[in-house]
């Protein structure tokens, strides 16, 4: 099987010839091959060149079309603290009265902010890739982008404050995912992961995920879908269990589960609907050594023998300063076993 | 028995995050006769600790921990404040903490919330805000008598400002001073790799350790008086 096969087999409930390897491989793919930060988020070609050479020497399964968090509130008028080797940081939210939401219009994906570095860079994946490999392409999720604009703490006050207020900001927020999802999708990549941190349950309680969440990421999944997305997946980093069974309402294919999640756990709140990526430790690719690692593998593909649809993966972004073997590990303890 | 009733409902006042119906009920409550020490330990304290236990249940979410705090700050700023000595924790360097974002993170709000906690439970807090360098917490933390320095992060690349911190606290000489860190990316780590006395998994993590300080301190003071 080639990577692509591999990997849509497992999302889809079939049962792929190994377990696929599908680490969060950012800017770490910019770093290792001898670039900053800076340079890997504002040039295509840093980016996709770099995706391409660490897949290539590490084996995993998938390349990823996806710069830093900021890109979408960047395009929509956020100003952003550039640093030369780490990620940038929002200086201030643009929605403070959220009577200024009438200001802010839907960006074009092909002029706004950096979103033209990434649709390049996706594009050149997929050229270079075809359907050897999945080039999975990754957008904020309605409250993430949400809490950008206004600020995580101003936005959960406005939540008690005036909650048909949240539901504009938030209607913003899809529309900015799927306006930029369909993009990304044209310029060819295969399917899109929706981010979405702030969604977590150690932000925001269950009923509110369920409420809130649920149906604008059905309908987010629907028009991907429909734009021609092989898979849909979330991913939400942390403790994730109490929302894990409304995973079930929103039709994905994939969800990523973090460290803190055991697998087995995981499939049961899912009731083995969905397929899993994780939950390798992201502070382990920094400070352990590659055994460490594969040890940590293997637990999971004994945990998870017999299944078609769990894919190794980092719970969260493998860090920046993660050392190479550490990436290598994921694929090596698979072949060894 | 009426009163205590008020009490209590002052408690879920607090616990569901409405600040006015919270500062107003407290007002009456002073009105009627009943003191600061009680509102604070059966209305604030008793919220907080309602809270607390929500967080070592796993039902902890940041929203209800915020509103908790913003009703509970509200209190305190419009009502309690005016019954308080002023200055009360100044010359108590336990109950000084400065807290920042350490140098190269932008995310606060971790931070805000170990703030209002912190504040609540009568601590004196220096915020230094965010991307703070390791020498600023040290010199801010000598200048302000502060017995502690809590750091925060959300990102694993500043890993090595946090860890200068105590180095430049031993080469100043003021090694006693406490080092604890708090934030997702940190959570990750142990105490040795970032170089400090504690991390706390959250905000009442941080707030039973260096409970948990001070009162090893004052059993210390007392047995060496003995």
């Amino acid at each position: 099987m080639t990577s692509y096969e591999r990997l849509l087999t497992a999302a889809t409930g079939g049962v792929p010839d190994r377990t696929p390897v599908a680490p969060e491989v950012f800017g770490v793919a910019g770093r290792l091959n001898g670039h900053t930060i800076y340079e890997y988020i504002h040039n295509s070609r840093v980016l996709s060149e770099s995706q391409l050479r660490l897949r290539a020497a590490a084996g995993y399964d998938i390349v990823f079309a996806f710069s830093d968090l900021s890109v979408e509130a960047e395009a929509l008028g956020c100003e952003l603290d550039f640093h030369d080797d780490s990620y940038p940081a929002i200086k201030n939210p643009i929605l403070k009265d959220l009577r200024d939401i009438k200001t802010i219009q839907l960006p074009v994906p092909g002029v706004a902010g950096r979103m033209p570095v990434v649709l390049d860079a996706a594009r050149h994946l997929r050229e270079s890739l075809g359907n050897d490999c999945l080039v999975a392409a990754c957008v904020m999720g309605p409250v993430s982008l949400a809490s950008q604009l206004m600020g995580l703490e101003n936005f959960m006050y406005l939540l008690a404050d005036n909650p048909k207020g949240v539901e504009k900001v938030l209607d913003l927020a899809t529309g900015v995912a799927s306006v930029y999802g369909k993009a990304l999708l044209k310029a060819g990549a295969h399917c899109i992961v929706v981010f979405d941190p702030a969604a977590s349950p150690v932000v925001f309680p269950p009923p509110f995920f369920l409420k809130y969440e649920v149906p604008r990421l059905k309908k987010l999944f629907k028009t991907f879908k429909a734009a021609g997305s092989l898979i849909s997946w979330i991913s939400i980093a942390g403790a994730i269990h109490r929302i894990m069974p409304f995973f079930i309402k929103t039709g994905i294919n994939i969800a990523t589960i973090d460290y803190v999640v055991d697998v087995s756990d995981a499939y049961n709140l899912v009731k083995d609907l969905i397929a899993l990526n994780g939950n390798i430790k992201p502070y382990s690719f920094i400070v352990d050594p590659p055994d460490l690692i594969k040890d940590s593998v293997k637990a999971n593909l004994l945990a998870t023998s017999g299944r078609g649809n769990y894919i190794v993966g980092s719970g969260c972004e493998v860090p920046v300063e993660s050392a190479y073997e550490n990436i290598c590990a994921l694929v090596e303890a698979v072949r060894e076993r | 028995m009426k009163k205590e009733t008020e009490l209590d409902k002052l408690l879920q006042y607090i616990v569901d995050g409405d600040a006015q119906k919270s500062v107003a009920l407290s007002e009456k409550l002073l009105s009627s006769g009943v003191s600061v020490e009680n509102i604070i330990h059966n209305g604030l304290t008793a919220a907080l600790q309602s809270l607390d236990s929500k967080c070592t249940n796993e039902e902890f979410n940041l929203l209800e921990l915020m509103l908790a705090g913003r009703a509970m700050m509200a209190v305190m700023d419009k009502v309690i404040i005016k019954y308080l000595p002023q200055s009360l924790a100044e010359s108590i360097p336990e109950k000084t903490i400065v807290i920042g974002t350490i140098k190269g993170d932008i995310h606060e709000l971790g931070k805000h919330v170990v703030k209002m906690l912190f504040k609540a439970n009568g601590f004196r807090i220096i915020d230094l805000g965010k991307d703070v360098s390791p020498s600023s917490f040290v010199n801010t933390a000598i200048l302000e008598r502060a017995g502690c320095i809590g750091v925060s992060s959300l990102i694993t690349l500043t890993i090595p400002y946090i860890r200068e911190i105590k180095e430049i606290l031993h080469k100043t000489g003021v090694d006693g001073i406490k080092v604890i860190a708090g934030g997702a990316a940190l959570q990750q780590a142990y105490p040795e790799d970032l170089n400090v006395d504690f991390i706390a998994k959250d905000a009442f993590d941080a707030l039973h350790y260096l409970t948990k300080e001070q009162a090893q301190d004052s059993s210390d003071l007392r047995n060496q008086s003995c």
